[in-house]
Parts: structure tokens; C-alpha cells; sequence
């Protein structure tokens, strides 16, 4: 297990590339989700496709969440930035990077390609959305739920996961309690700083928004492209906020397709500029 | 207060993946739990039984990778499963994908 000491916080990294020490094509970073989420969403689903693509595939946990450590305090959606910029750093990864960031890691990928446009080859966003108002307002209300509902009445809420979703999923909901209960993270997302609208419209490389087409989230998809210079959209049937696990193929083949098509079109104009 | 991998030499019957997997194991419970007495054969389940997380499994595919080097991978092999058989794997089939997979290799 590699932990990675940015200077502020240990990190949780796992790194996996081309077989047989065959040179990486590019470099894909995956950033998870909130709460109950951890490095392993993509460790066993997308990753090794990636990597038998010919990418190296950075995977870390956030702060407080998977094996990374928990500090007590330090996180609004800038910390989470902070961190990546000074993990990418540490990995010595200063060239763009094709980000993918799930849920709450996709917010975090286009605030890191909005601070860094020149580090950011492509972005793609699986049931997520840049910060905005609207944004923190919708998740200060789904985090005062994990609060107060669960964090300070765990027991009864537990049980009550336990019986209606399974033991798997109630357990999950231990380590998001705790996560709540013990750091400052249900106060400081809601009050993260959050992009302007000029802001989102200044993240120009390609972006892909993918969303299960049963999820609530479904309906920014054109709001997004239009917001956007470069965006394309995918509707994934018959899913809902947990598409990256629960369809996979699908979702990695479409970050793949973007990856590959950036990659291709940046090799044709090196080798234009070239001849 | 980390118990060594096992550095007998590497064989692909069931008996002795069984052990290797059994020593691997207890390492982690006791390194991320500091359980030492758990009871491990061929039904147990990670997930019920060991109470094992998601990120559990990928310390394990990397304790894996240590004691099998390219020749075991757990991450493919949980790639292709769904959810649900994640969630009920047992320590016995995982068994039976390390052996398959050392004969695969042996024999090529």
C-alpha cells in the first residue's frame, strides 16, 4: 500500500499501468465520491481496462476517506483541490492528465481543471457537476441528513439500513457516520467556494457528463453542454447515482473513447506542428 | 506486530493456496483490525464473514501481488463480476482463480 504525504495529509495511492513495462500512453486520474466511497469503485471495475488500454492509472482516497488519513478539519471542496494538485506534484505528473471523478471527485476534477486549464486534458464527469451555488445549497441538505439522521442517531438508523438495504450497504453507512461525526466535513463542503458561471465556461478542454438515466442529476445534462464550450453527454438507461459500479463497461468504454480521441487529435497536431 | 508473507515456495494445489490465502488474510485483519483469531477455510465470505470493505480487497490484491507477483490478478478477476457475486465471494473461489491461474501460467 503507497501512501503519499502531500504536506498536508497522507494519501491513500494506488498506481497501475501497461503490462510488460510498456511506455503509458497518457495518464488518467480517478477521483471518488463522498462519504461512503473509496479508491476501490474504481479499482475493480474501471481501472484494469484502463490500464490494458496502455494508460497509467492514478487512483488515490480523499482525505478521511479509504485508507487516507482523517484529519479533524480541512474540508471544502478547495482542500480536496489542494490535495490532488499537491498529490499530482508528489507522483511528479505535471503534464495534462485526463481527469474522471465520480459524484462529489467529479466536482472536484473540474474545480482542479478550472484552477489548472493547462494540467487538464480531458474531464469526465460520472453522476456530477461543477460547483455552484445551487450545488453546495443540494449538498449541505443531503450532508445535515448523514448528521443528523445518522451521525448522532446511529444506532437506530443503522438498523434501520441494515434491514432495508443490506448488511453490505449498513456497514458503509458506519464509516460515513463516523466520517461525519468526526471531522468537519458536513460544514465545510456546503461552504466551499464554488465557480462562476465565466469560471465553468473557461474550462475548454473536452468534457464528458455521464448519468444514470434514472438519477435525479440526469437533467443537467443540457444544461451542461450548453454551459460549456466543449461537452458531450451520455444517458446511461435503467441506472441511477451508482452507474460507475453498476455499469462499468459501459462507462469505462466511454471515458476510453474521449481519452483515446483527445490523445489522437493531440498526436496529429504534434505531428503537424512537427512537419 | 506484521506477520511475514509466507515464504514457502509457491504451489498451485488448493491445500496450499488455501494456506497462503489464510495467512494473507490474517495479516490484514490483524493490521486494519487488530483481529488475530479469526477462522478461515473455503466457505467463509469476506464480506459477511470477515466483515471486509471494498478497500479491504484492494490491500488484499496488493498482499496478493507480493506473494504471486504478475501472475495472480485480482483486480481483473473481481472486474468481471457483478456486484452481487462480489458480495458473496468466498475465500474458496478465490482459491480456485489462484489455482487456475498459477496451472495457466505454469503450463505456458
Amino acid at each position: 500500500m503507497a501512501m503519499v504525504d502531500t504536506g498536508a495529509v497522507r494519501l491513500h495511492v494506488q498506481r497501475i499501468g501497461p503490462r510488460a513495462g510498456r511506455p503509458a500512453t497518457a495518464t488518467v486520474v480517478l477521483v471518488h465520491g463522498l462519504l461512503t466511497d473509496s479508491l476501490a469503485s474504481y479499482y475493480f471495475t474501471v481501472a484494469p481496462a484502463f490500464a490494458a488500454a496502455g494508460l497509467d492509472v492514478v487512483m488515490y482516497d480523499l482525505r478521511g476517506h479509504g485508507r487516507s488519513e482523517r484529519p479533524a478539519q480541512g474540508y471544502t471542496l478547495d482542500h480536496n483541490i489542494d490535495d490532488l494538485e499537491a498529490l499530482l506534484d508528489r507522483l511528479a505528473v505535471t503534464g495534462p492528465v485526463h481527469l474522471v471523478g465520480n459524484s462529489y471527485g467529479g466536482t472536484i476534477a473540474f474545480g482542479f481543471a478550472a484552477r489548472h486549464p493547462e494540467r487538464a486534458a480531458s474531464v469526465s464527469l460520472v453522476e456530477s457537476e461543477p460547483a455552484t451555488a445551487a450545488w453546495a445549497v443540494k449538498l449541505g441538505g443531503i450532508l445535515d441528513r448523514v448528521v443528523t439522521e445518522l451521525a448522532h442517531n446511529e444506532p437506530d438508523a443503522i438498523r434501520w439500513i441494515s434491514a432495508h438495504r443490506g448488511h453490505n450497504t449498513a456497514r458503509l453507512a458506519k464509516g460515513a457516520a463516523r466520517l461525519a461525526r468526526d471531522t468537519t466535513l458536513g460544514r465545510d463542503i456546503p461552504a466551499s467556494r464554488v465557480l462562476t458561471d465565466a469560471e465553468i465556461a473557461a474550462v475548454r478542454c473536452p468534457v464528458l457528463a455521464l448519468y444514470g438515466g434514472d438519477s435525479d442529476l440526469a437533467e443537467l445534462a443540457p444544461r451542461l453542454e450548453s454551459a460549456l464550450p466543449d461537452c458531450r453527454t451520455v444517458v446511461v438507461p435503467g441506472h441511477e447515482h451508482s452507474v460507475l459500479v453498476e455499469a462499468s463497461a459501459t462507462v469505462g468504454g466511454h471515458v476510453l473513447g474521449l481519452v483515446e480521441e483527445v490523445e489522437r487529435t493531440a498526436g496529429r497536431v504534434a505531428a503537424e506542428a512537427a512537419g | 506486530m506484521t506477520s511475514p508473507t509466507p515464504r514457502t515456495p509457491v504451489t498451485a494445489d488448493e491445500a496450499a493456496v488455501l494456506a497462503d490465502l489464510t495467512a494473507l488474510l490474517a495479516r490484514l485483519l490483524e493490521d486494519e483490525y487488530g483481529l488475530d483469531d479469526v477462522e478461515i477455510g473455503m466457505a467463509t465470505t469476506f464480506n459477511r464473514d470477515l466483515e471486509l470493505e471494498s478497500i479491504d480487497l484492494v490491500t488484499l490484491a496488493g498482499l496478493l501481488q507480493e506473494r504471486y507477483g504478475e501472475r495472480v490478478n485480482f483486480a481483473e478477476f473481481l472486474a468481471d463480476m457483478e456486484f452481487d457475486e462480489i458480495i458473496e465471494l468466498t475465500v474458496g473461489r478465490l482459491v480456485e482463480y489462484v489455482v487456475t491461474s498459477l496451472k495457466v501460467t505454469e503450463a505456458s
